[in-house]
Parts: structure tokens; sequence; C-alpha cells
């Protein structure tokens, strides 16, 4: 990989963390009690609070003995992770000399806390123990969400979550954050998380990064932390970029995390993330953040679509050579899917000398394929006719059996024989045979 | 809020110390309104340092052994063009009313330093405590020697650390600010013992030692204590490593025969350069050599 594909320190700060964010963005991604103000009112949704700590008179006046069994105490203004208690079980038992019953619960590290340990962690919140340069802050009581059943067997204790970098409304990059031993159930790669790269078009994780090193299995056991499946992925994608909608945030990171039941939520926003997700996913961020600068993404679903046309990953194609290298004609017949799911069969050209895959422009529009919510971005073209803006689709098509998933650019190719070109980007794992001829008669027939 | 109360320190310093009545520095710095525990701390230990009245070669102080190379150095300088070397006119009629020329060797070294301190994390990506601290530390390690200074740091260290654990130990719930306060109160009081312990080896660096260098050391530790309460022990080991190698980096560079007259006989191309350094650095967005480190793995592939 090339170093300009990296994404630093520097870069992150000078070239989108600052142009791209506005004051009001960076407001309420300091603060999780106003991120969770602005993302309700856009009916994002984001874990219930049950009590906010704004003074040391609030927590003497609090009613600490009726809160549930499990909530989560955290500091509005924390970093990192830092000063979170999660607790998920109450107990009531015989405490010291005197055998009273003593309200206490029971922590995701199997700690003890009873009130007084509470209120006395409120009050360091109060005094700005954890947030950034150590200004008064205010804590904050929400509700537990518990592990979704299909992380139950990969984390350890806490509840994991999707970090997902979203700029310029696309999801450019998401890694799946599994608490360990080590990190004491908190799901922050410095605390000894493990970051486990994603595959954007699908949800399924690709590899998994720990401690400085690339690992296959969840420690101690023989459990595969690639080829995970993550439920609801669209909706957690499409959710992160609401949040960002919500907040007027251009480029940032929102960690969400999958209720049960309520689907996903965003538990906070991050307009300066961290940049391991790199590691975990084994790509470069900035080239990614440069492919979808200039873009023109409409709504949630539209930046979607695009991060899942742009950034598949090619793990396809480690099957495919296993399968064997297949040899395919410079001619040969494919299925595209049309908008309302049926399936024509085309003639298309297998050009080598081309990148792209582009489409003619008739049976685009017959397909239904130029509705304007198919359509991922416009590109312009010079050509000899002058310059001219060509749409660039998301086309589905099936190549000697394999479901390719595209973006195609669409051509008035009215002169030409092939409405299809596929271009080298599409052909990976493949041999083009170019003789034609006979083939062109065959096909003919 | 912490940075402008260092910044406020190292003035005081710089300007309270090259004063000769030691004692008209100490009324100024006490009766000052800072309301901060450091003012406080420094109160005790004022008394036992009074006596410091032996020179010692040391650029913070106005003494024979660092003013007179420097009177030196610029009375053999010739001077060209009011218009074109301003500065230098400035300087020579600024020494030859009084002012010392090695409190203004300081100062102009000081945005060098700065420029060297942000250039270690945007090129290198050593990050430190800010960047008032590790200046003010290698000022503080000009004044007492960088051995004296860090083992005066590490002591400090030492003592908060034991502290801290000694009032988690003992389970004494007490709340943020007051337990800071205890700890900085035992942090003095092991100052001040080793400050009683130096007539007994006989060290003159100990007996030398003024408060602005301990109280600069206190703030460091308190910075310290601050973030191993809030995040991990090994966060704070490794922005105090960090800060102390960027200040002993600064401290030579302070220290630098070649650098000292540079800014002094040439102040104008020394304060335009550093002005472009800055802006250059500024403008900087490639990767960091710790980033090269960190992706090695990527950028291999």
């Amino acid at each position: 990989m090339k170093t300009s594909e990296l994404l630093g320190l520097n870069a992150r700060a000078k070239l989108f963390s600052y142009p791209f964010n506005k004051p009001l963005g960076k407001k309420a991604a300091k603060s999780k009690i106003f991120t969770k103000k602005l993302l309700r009112k856009a009916g994002v949704s984001v874990p219930e609070i049950y009590a906010k700590f704004k003074s040391p008179l609030d927590v003497m006046s609090f009613d600490w003995e009726n809160l549930p069994d499990a909530f989560a105490l955290k500091p509005s203004k924390g970093l990192g992770g830092e000063g979170i208690v999660v607790v998920k079980k109450r107990t009531r038992d015989p405490v010291g000399p005197s055998e009273k019953l003593k309200t206490a619960w029971i922590t995701i590290q199997k700690k003890r806390v009873t009130i007084d340990d509470l209120k006395l962690h409120v009050l360091d919140i109060l005094e700005g123990a954890y947030s950034m340069g150590n200004v008064p802050d205010v804590a904050y009581i929400e509700e537990y969400v518990g592990r979704h059943k299909a992380f139950r067997r990969y984390a350890y204790r806490g509840t994991p979550d999707v970090r997902v970098i979203v700029f310029n409304k696309v999801p450019v990059m998401a890694m799946l954050r599994l608490p360990t031993k080590e990190s004491g159930g908190r799901s922050n790669l410095h605390q000894g998380a493990i970051g486990v790269g994603v595959d954007m078009a699908t949800g399924i994780t690709t590899r998994a990064f720990w401690r400085g090193e690339y690992i296959h299995f969840k420690p101690g056991t023989k459990r595969k932390l690639h080829g995970i499946k993550i439920p609801q992925w669209t909706s957690i994608l499409e959710t992160a970029v609401m949040g960002g909608l919500a907040t007027d945030l251009g480029y940032y990171g929102a960690d969400v995390v999958l209720h049960p039941e309520k689907g996903p939520m965003i538990l906070e926003l991050n307009y300066q993330p961290g940049l391991s997700i790199q590691l975990a996913n084994a790509a470069g961020l900035r080239k990614r953040l440069e492919r979808v600068e200039d873009l023109q993404v409409r709504d949630a679903s539209h930046g979607v679509k695009i991060a899942k046309a742009l950034f598949i990953s090619n793990f396809s194609d480690r099957v495919k050579a296993e399968e064997g290298v297949k040899i395919l004609s410079a001619l040969e017949e494919v299925k595209i899917k049309g908008r309302n799911g049926q399936r024509v069969k085309v003639i298309a050209k297998l050009d080598t000398g081309a990148w792209r895959t582009s489409i003619s422009r008739d049976i685009a529009e017959k397909m239904g394929l130029l509705e304007i919510d198919n359509i991922l971005w416009s590109k312009k073209f010079k050509s000899a006719l002058g310059e001219e803006a060509r749409p660039v689709v998301n086309l589905v098509l099936w190549l000697s059996g394999r479901k390719i998933v595209t973006p195609a650019s669409v051509a008035k190719r009215m002169s030409l024989k092939y409405p299809l070109i596929i271009g080298r980007k599409n052909l990976k794992g493949f041999l083009v045979d170019p003789d034609i001829r006979e083939r062109e008669k065959e096909l003919k027939k | 809020m912490k940075y402008i109360s260092t910044l406020f320190l190292l003035a005081f310093f710089c300007v309270a110390l090259n004063i000769p009545e030691v004692s008209f520095a100490q009324g100024r710095v006490v009766s000052s309104p800072t309301p901060t525990l450091e003012a406080t701390a420094s109160a005790t230990v004022i008394e036992k340092v009074e006596p410091t009245e032996a020179p010692r070669p040391d650029l913070t102080q106005k003494t024979k052994e660092s003013v007179e190379p420097l009177k030196r150095l610029l009375d053999e300088q010739e001077l060209g063009s009011t218009y074109i070397n301003p500065v230098k006119y400035a300087i020579r009629a600024a020494v030859d009313a009084g002012v010392p020329p090695n409190t203004i060797v300081l100062l102009l070294l000081l945005p060098g330093v700065a420029t060297l301190i942000a250039a270690a994390r945007h090129l290198v990506g050593l990050r430190g405590f800010g960047i008032f601290l590790p200046a003010a530390l290698a000022v503080t390690f000009i004044a007492t020697g960088p051995v004296v200074g860090i083992g005066l740091f590490l002591l400090i260290v030492i003592v908060s650390t034991f502290s801290r654990i000694v009032l988690r130990r003992t389970k004494i719930k007490l709340q943020y600010l007051p337990r800071m306060a205890i700890i900085l109160l035992f942090v003095v009081m092991g100052i001040l013992a080793l400050l009683f312990t130096a007539p007994l080896i006989n060290s003159m660096a100990l007996v030398n030692v003024s408060i602005f260098p301990v109280l600069i050391l206190v703030l460091l530790a308190e910075d310290f204590s601050k973030v191993q309460l809030g995040k991990s022990a090994s966060v704070a080991i490794n922005l105090t490593t960090e800060t102390l190698i960027l200040s002993l980096i600064s401290y030579v560079f302070l220290t630098l025969k070649m650098v000292q007259e540079l800014a002094l006989l040439r102040p104008e191309l020394w304060l335009i350069s550093i002005f472009a350094i800055d802006i250059t650095l500024g403008k900087y967005s490639g990767l960091r050599v710790m980033e090269y480190i960190r992706f090695r793995k990527l950028i291999s592939k």
C-alpha cells in the first residue's frame, strides 16, 4: 500500500476534521447528552436516559434505590470510554458487621458497587476527572444495551459496537469492536478491545486486529473472527449517516450499537475518530475519503448505496482463486437485473482495455436503472462530441454464474454492437480469450 | 487554564530571577493574585531557599558567567544599516541601558523551542503535555541543571504516585480537588525532605535550587497525577517520558552556543525563519514518523 493512501493525525485534522465539521457539530459531538438531544429530535434512536446530574445537589436528592437492575453511568464529555460504569445485576447482600442489607450492583467487570460508590463516582465526573482538559462535566445514567445474539459468542462481557467512519454522507469504513478480558468489557481499541474489519457491501467481517497483531481466532478460543455476518447491516450504516445529518457533522465516526430488540442505536459521535480502523481493515482511509469527497449525495440511503458499490471487499476473489481461474470469451451472455427484479439477457463484451463497466443508455433506461435513487453519481467525460455528463448507476449482473454488483457508467452507445462492456474492475478471477469471430457466429444462432 | 498559569510562571521566572534582590521577587510572587495551589506550596518552600546567593553559570540568572560572554559577543558585532537591522539596534540599546543580555537571549530562544516541540509533534509524533510545559521544563533544567532537574522530577512523580496508592489502599473516599491537594501536600513534603538532606550530602546543586523550577516541576507532577487518575498509569508514564525527552532536547537546544549566538547576533533572520518554519509545519499533512511505525504492516504490503 502506498503511504499516500493512509490517513495520519496531521491529515485528519487539517484536511477533514476541521474543514468539514461545523462548530455546532463539534459542540454536539463533545457532549454525549447534547448529541442524544439532537439525535432524538431527528428521529435517530439512542439509548434512553434515566437521570442527569448537573450539580452535587442532584446527586444527593436522587432516588438511587429505585434505579433499574442494569444501567450505564457515564460522563457526558468522557474520552475514550474512560469513567464509564456499567452494571448488569442488582444484589442485596448483607454487608459489614451490622449485617444490614445494602443495595448494590454488579458491574460487567464483576465488581460490586454500592450507592456510595456510585455517588462518589458521579462527584468525580462532575469535577471533570474524565473530561478533556478536566473541565467540570455532567454525569448521566442511561439504559443498558445488551448484546445482540449474533455477537454473544465473540464478545467478552461488554457490548460490542460498530464504529463507522462517515464522510460526505457516505460511510467509508467500518469496524466491529469486540470487548475482551483485557479491555474490561469496554470496546475501545487502546484499552485492549479487538478491532475487526468489515466489508462495507455485505457487513461480513474480514480480519481482526488485536494489540498490534492480526489474529484469526478470539483470544483463548478457536472461534473464527472473520466471516461473522453483522445483522441489519444496511440499517446500521444508515443510522450512522443519519447521526451526522442530525448534528451537522461532515466527517466523523459514529459508534453504533445493535440493541437486541430495538435495532441500531447511536451511542456517541466523534469528530476526530481514531485511525486504527485502517489497521483493522488493512485499508487506507485517506484514499477512500478522497474518492467520496466530491460526490453529490442526496440522503442516507443514497450514501449507503454508494458505499456498498465502492468499498466492496475482494474476498470473493479469494473464493474464486480456490475454484480455479475461469476462461471466458471476449463475448459473453450475461444477465442484468432490472429495477423491478426482472432479469434480461444481453451480450456483453469483456474489455480488458477498459477499467470501469459501462452500459448503453437505451438498455439502462428500459430496465429502469436510470431512476434517481439508483444513480450513484454523475461523471463528466470528454469525448469527440464535447463534454457530456454520464450518470454512474448501480448495476447487478451475473457473469458466468457469478453475481457482480458494481458501479457502471451509462453511455450513449448507439453505434456500438454491444449494449454492455465489462471492464477490468469486474474481471478479477477470469481469463479472457480475445478471439471473438467464432463466438459471434455462435451467439447469433 | 493550566497553560496560562505556566506561562505566567515562566514570565516571572525569566524576569524575577534576574533582579538582584531575590526577596523582592518572592514578595511579588507570594502576593500575586494567582489563586492556585502552587502559590500556597511556594510560600512554604521559599523560606528554605532564601540563602540562595551563590553564583551559578546559569542562563536564567544575571551572573558574570552568563552575561559577560554574551556582552562580549554583542560588542564585537558590527552593526549595519538601521533599516535592515532594527532589532539589532534595539537589543544593543536595551543592553546598554542595563537589560541583561541573557534574558534577551532566552526570550529570543523561546519561540525556537516552541517550534522544536511543534516539529516533534507534527513530524515525529512525540506528544508530551502540550507545548508550554516542555518549554518551561527546559528552562527549569537550565536553572537547576538536567541531573538535579530530573532527580527532582522523579522524586515528585514517585511521591505523587505513592500518595495516590496510599489514598486508594486506605479506602479514604475523597473528592477530586481535595485528593489532588493532598497529593500536592505530600509532594511538597518530599521536596522539603530532600532540601533538608542537602547540607548532609553537601550538594551545592541542591542548595541552589530556587522556587520557580520546583514550582514548574510540581505543575508537571500535577499533570501526571491528573492523567493517572483520569486515564491509566501507562498513558501517564508515556506522556511524561515524552515530555521529559522533549524538554531534554529543548534544553540541549537552549544551551547550544551556536544557537544562542545566532539568535542574539542575527535576531531578524532568527525570528523570520522561525515564523517561516512554523507556517510550513502548520501546513504539513503527511504521516508522522511514529505513524510510519504504527502502520508499518500496511505500508510493507
